[in-house]
This record gives C-alpha cells, sequence and structure tokens, in this order.
C-alpha cells in the first residue's frame, strides 16, 4: 500500500484521482489549496506527490523547492495546465521526478506513479510481480516461471502498462496515447494495436498466463482469471 | 496598376513643363508684339521722310534721290499710295537687302511725282531676334533658379512625411518597439501624424488582446478537459456499461486528445507570435529526420525515404525544429494515396518533402492559412502547415509548394 498525496485545487479532478487511485487499495490525502499542501508536505510522508503547478494561492513549483530542501524521501509528479517546455524543464530541475500535462489519462497517471515509485527510491521494487510474472524494469527483461521471454520494445512497454493498471479496462485510445505520444493522432485507426497487442497475449498465454482479456470489444483488461 | 512617380519628381515635373509652356507662349506674345510695335515705329518714320520730301519740293528745293533710301520720279499719274516689303539689291554689301517701301503720288507745283521711301528692315528684325531671345534667357535662369529652390524647400516641407513614411514601413504588429514618429508645423501633417500614432497603438492592443485571448482560452480549456478525461476514465472503470457505452465513450475520449493536440498547436503558435523561441544553435536536421523516420517505423509506418548526401545543419530552436520537421513529415502521411511512399531529400540547405497525391492542391495559396484543410479528416487539425509555416517565417526560411508528377511536395531553405 502506497501513500499519496494530491495537491489539486481543481476538486472534480483531484476526486477522480483519488477515485482511481483507491482501487489498488493505496491511500490518498488530498490537498485543495497551496497551504494546505505545504502544511500536508511539512507534517506527513508520502511516497508520491502529485503536485499541480498552478494552485490558487500559490505554485507548485514552490512546494517542490521546500520539499527538496528538506531532502524529503518522496517522488514527485508534477501537472500542469500548460504545456510549456520551459514548465517542465524547471519542474525537473527543481528535482520533480516527472511531468504530466493536462488533460491526461488516468491510466497514464497511473502508470507514470508507479514509474516513479520503482525507481527504487521511494520505497518502491525494481520488480514487478505478479503471480508467476516477473519483470525486472532494470534491465527490461520480462519473465514467466523464471524463463525470459523475449519482447520487442513495444510488448515490454505494453505489458509495463497494463501491469500498472491492473483491473482497469484500458481503451485503444488510452494505449496508443500511451506508446506513441502526440504522434498517436497520425494513426488512421487503432488496427495495428491489435498487432502488438495479440502478439504480447500470444507470447504469454504460451507460458501459460492468460492475463490480457477483451473488454467491451474493442477495451483490454490485465486481469487474473 | 498605374505606374507610381515620387511625389518631389512630380511636382518639379509639372513646375518644369509649366515654366516651359509659359516660356514659349510669352516669346511668341512677346514676338508679335515688338514686332508690330517696330513695324509702327517703321512706318511712321517712312511717312515723316516722305512727308520732308514733299515739303523739299513745294519748296522748291532740290532734293536729292539716295537709291534705295530715297527716290524722286516724275510720272504721269497720281496713283494710290502703296506701302509694301520689298526686296533690293545692295552693292555696297553685295547682297539683297529687304526693305519696308512707302510709295506716295503727289502733285507739287504742277508737276506729279513718285515719291518712294524706304527703310532697311535687318536692323528691326535683328531687335526682335535680341528681345525674344534675352526674354527666353531671362524665363529659362529664372525658372532653374526657382526650381533648384522649390524642390529644396519641397524636400524640406515633406521631409516629416517622408520620414514618418519610412517609419510606417518598419511598423510590425508583433514587435513591441515604438514608431518614432517626426512632428511639423504643417498641420496636416502634424494632424497625419498624430492619427498614424492612434490607429498604430490601436491596432497593436488589439492584436495583442486576441494573443493573449487564444491564450488563455487554450490554457483555461485544459483543466475542463483533464476534468472529463479523468472522470471517463472512472466511468469505464467502476461502472457496468454496455459495448455500446464503452464504444461511445472512446470516441469521447478521442476528441478530447483532438482537443489537447488542437491546444498544443495553437499554444504554439501563439508563442512564437510572443517571441518566446529565443534560443537559436546548430541544430542538425538530418539527424532529426533520421530520429523521426525510426520513429514513425514503430508507427508501421515505414515507407518513408531519406537521401542526404552531407548533414543539414540549421540555425534555430531545437525545440521548434523538431515540431517543423515533425509537422512536415505528419501532413505528408496524413495525405499520403494509395500509392504510400515518402520521399525525403536534404541537399545543402534545401530539404524537400514529397508524398503521392491523386490531384494538384485546388488552392495552394490558401495551405498555410489556419484551419485550411482540403479534404475533411478527423486527424487534421488544421494548424500543421500553418505552425510549419510561422516557424520558417521566423527565421526567414523560404517555404513552399507544388504539385508535379503526381507528389506533393513542401520545400524549405534553410538558412
Amino acid at each position: 500500500m502506497m501513500k499519496y498525496l494530491i495537491a489539486e485545487d481543481e476538486i472534480d479532478l483531484q476526486q477522480s484521482i483519488v477515485t482511481y487511485l483507491q482501487r489498488d487499495g493505496n491511500l490518498c490525502e488530498v490537498a485543495s489549496n497551496f497551504d494546505d499542501a505545504s502544511e500536508k508536505v511539512a507534517l506527513y510522508d508520502y511516497d508520491v506527490i502529485i503536485l499541480d503547478i498552478n494552485l490558487i494561492s500559490g505554485s507548485g513549483l514552490e512546494i517542490l523547492k521546500s520539499i527538496k530542501k528538506e531532502k524529503k524521501d518522496v517522488g514527485v509528479i508534477i501537472i500542469s495546465a500548460n504545456n510549456s517546455l520551459t514548465d517542465k524543464l524547471e519542474g525537473l530541475d527543481l528535482g520533480a521526478d516527472d511531468y504530466i500535462t493536462k488533460p491526461f489519462h488516468l491510466a497514464e497517471l497511473n502508470a507514470r506513479i508507479n514509474a516513479v515509485l520503482r525507481r527504487g527510491k521511494y520505497g518502491g521494487d525494481e520488480l514487478i510481480e505478479f503471480n508467476e510474472l516477473k519483470i525486472d524494469t532494470r534491465s527490461r527483461t520480462a519473465y514467466i516461471d523464471g524463463r525470459d521471454i523475449a519482447l520487442t520494445k513495444k510488448e515490454y512497454d505494453l505489458l509495463v502498462f497494463f501491469l500498472s493498471n491492473k483491473g482497469r479496462v484500458l481503451s485503444k485510445e488510452i494505449i496508443a496515447e500511451h506508446l506513441w505520444g502526440d504522434n498517436s493522432d497520425l494513426l488512421d485507426n487503432f488496427d495495428f494495436i491489435y498487432v502488438h497487442i495479440n502478439n504480447l497475449r500470444k507470447k504469454l498465454t504460451a507460458e501459460g498466463a492468460k492475463y490480457i482479456k477483451t473488454a467491451y470489444g474493442s477495451g483490454y483488461k490485465f486481469i487474473e482469471d | 496598376m498605374e505606374k507610381k512617380t515620387r511625389l518631389i519628381k512630380k511636382t518639379s515635373r509639372t513646375f518644369l513643363l509649366t515654366g516651359l509652356v509659359l516660356a514659349v507662349l510669352s516669346s511668341i506674345a512677346l514676338y508679335f508684339y515688338t514686332k508690330g510695335l517696330l513695324q509702327d515705329q517703321e512706318e511712321e518714320s517712312l511717312y515723316s521722310t516722305e512727308a520732308r520730301v514733299v515739303n523739299a519740293l513745294k519748296n522748291d528745293k532740290t532734293v536729292l534721290s539716295f537709291p534705295p533710301v530715297t527716290e524722286i520720279k516724275k510720272v504721269q499719274h497720281i496713283r494710290p499710295e502703296i506701302l509694301k516689303d520689298t526686296i533690293i539689291y545692295d552693292p555696297s554689301q553685295d547682297e539683297m537687302e529687304e526693305f519696308r517701301e512707302l510709295s506716295t503720288y503727289e502733285k507739287i507745283n504742277g508737276q506729279t511725282y513718285q515719291i518712294t521711301v524706304r527703310y532697311l528692315v535687318v536692323e528691326s528684325k535683328d531687335i526682335l531676334i535680341a528681345i525674344v531671345f534675352s526674354n527666353i534667357a531671362i524665363f529659362v535662369l529664372a525658372f532653374l533658379f526657382l526650381f533648384y529652390f522649390n524642390t529644396k524647400k519641397n524636400i524640406k516641407l515633406w521631409n516629416p512625411f517622408f520620414k514618418n513614411l519610412e517609419q510606417m514601413k518598419k511598423f510590425s504588429l508583433s514587435s513591441n518597439e515604438e514608431l518614432h514618429l517626426v512632428d511639423s508645423d504643417v498641420l496636416e501633417f502634424s494632424e497625419l501624424k498624430e492619427e498614424i500614432l492612434l490607429l498604430t497603438s490601436k491596432v497593436r492592443n488589439d492584436y495583442k488582446n486576441l494573443k493573449q485571448f487564444t491564450e488563455d482560452v487554450s490554457h483555461e480549456m485544459h483543466t475542463p478537459l483533464a476534468i472529463i478525461q479523468a472522470k471517463i476514465d472512472n466511468i469505464i472503470n467502476e461502472h457496468s456499461i454496455n459495448k455500446k457505452q464503452f464504444d461511445q465513450v472512446s470516441s469521447i475520449q478521442k476528441h478530447i486528445q483532438r482537443l489537447k493536440h488542437l491546444n498544443q498547436r495553437i499554444t504554439i503558435l501563439t508563442k512564437i507570435d510572443n517571441n518566446q523561441f529565443i534560443r537559436v544553435e546548430d541544430v542538425n536536421i538530418t539527424k532529426i529526420l533520421e530520429e523521426k523516420i525510426e520513429n514513425f517505423k514503430e508507427l508501421e509506418i515505414d515507407y518513408i525515404s531519406l537521401s542526404s548526401k552531407n548533414d543539414l545543419i540549421a540555425s534555430m530552436d531545437v525545440y521548434l525544429a523538431d515540431i517543423l520537421i515533425n509537422n512536415l513529415i505528419s501532413n505528408a502521411i496524413k495525405h499520403s494515396s494509395q500509392e504510400k511512399k515518402i520521399s525525403i531529400i536534404s541537399e545543402n540547405k534545401t530539404l524537400v518533402i514529397s508524398n503521392y497525391g491523386q490531384k494538384a492542391l485546388q488552392h495552394p495559396e490558401k495551405l498555410f492559412l489556419r484551419f485550411y484543410r482540403e479534404v475533411n479528416s478527423v486527424q487534421s487539425s488544421g494548424l500543421g502547415l500553418a505552425i510549419v509555416k510561422k516557424i520558417c517565417d521566423l527565421y526567414n526560411f523560404d517555404f513552399s509548394y507544388n504539385f508535379s508528377e503526381n507528389q506533393h511536395s513542401f520545400s524549405v531553405v534553410f538558412k
């Protein structure tokens, strides 16, 4: 179980994030303004803080500065409405672990949180384990019952994305956006996502890991039988 | 369009033409007036000489003939007097001379005389010519002086106008540089200056407001979009929905992405307008191209070929270079026809990206306008090429389109 702080002044967005993250049994605290966020950051320990840059009464970057000043062992993911490179660079320079621009998919946010946690520092593990499935994120290899399975780069990314969002329905749009980012709008259709997913599925199924399920006909879900 | 003449040249030309016409007309008038005057004078003198001759004859004094000036002949009959021009040989000068001649017939002391007096015309002709010539000379001198003086004065007078015109030519909407307009003691020029200042500041303000508005709108849209997106993500996961609902919700997600991309592009456009890309460095375009082609291969787009002899280096912002290349390739991918082949050729400072298409664009001149589309495609934001154009304008790169042999080609000439 991980403990998150969601510092976001838009209550609707804040609550949606909470709802999504809580499903994995994580503990989510919220802060709706600058003072609230500063106070909670100073008083409590979190694994990851999701920090909006534009908080009503102050800048999230200030909170980030104080976190880094006090050398707190916490992952920080910045949320910004501003898709500007300078903002991004400033945030990362100040020590943020990742940066995500509004609007984003909750599945994407969740994947980024997991990636930050896996980097080890913040109580996470570089290994992802799920029943007989094991992924070493450092060497980017996947194993089933100790046997390594050869995955392409995209198949590997896809598998990690699925594992970060276990039990969630992922539409093709979300997957395409995760795998190809802005370039995903170039695709006529998401048909070839099937290709990648099917290949991954076949490789897993061949080893007996039948976890990727179809949901609603066109979406996918990584779930235990 | 009519040929444009410079203001000073035009006024000078009018001035000179008027001068010429005046000089000619006045010379002609002077010529005839002086000629008439001289003729009257000659005739008066002829009559007076004749009267003296008659007087002398009456007093029975012997009057000698001095041909050709005076000739007295005895004749039988009285005839009416004749006043005419004649040409007589002058032995002293050995040439034919023109004379004005008056012949009268008088009966004096019972004897009829024909009295002929003549006046040498040459003299008066010389005077006439001298007068006309000096008139022309005076006119020309006066006009040259006036012309010089006038032009100098005009240039000085119009100086504020020309200076302000130069300033207006330099006026740019996007720059914040003040216009340095010159005031003048001429009321109209001063008024013109005030009006220019008023208009330019208004135009700039409007432009700034519009830019700010676009920026704000696109910025403010991010948060509501993020909320919609997040709620949809939760709907999919929390509620049991049917397939039809899922498809519709997925479609909403797709269009949220569209809005997101649209917003990103508008933001780039406004940032370029706001001169927020000031970092200029040597960017290896060829390297970016290779990376992009590699990236697109992951999207199953493996029909892009690159041919380049040596690395193309451009001085620009590296982020904008990336957008430029990305938009050009994306555009080629989106509008590829059945024959899927995109060729990229880089040579010296020129980059040409071509893709196959059915026919030439109907309105290539509108190609770089925002939101101009010739095919209605959901994928196209209508801003990709507008951004490319904007980037090229920023760095004075030449960006052009042409269609030949069923291929749409876009070329950028870097600097």
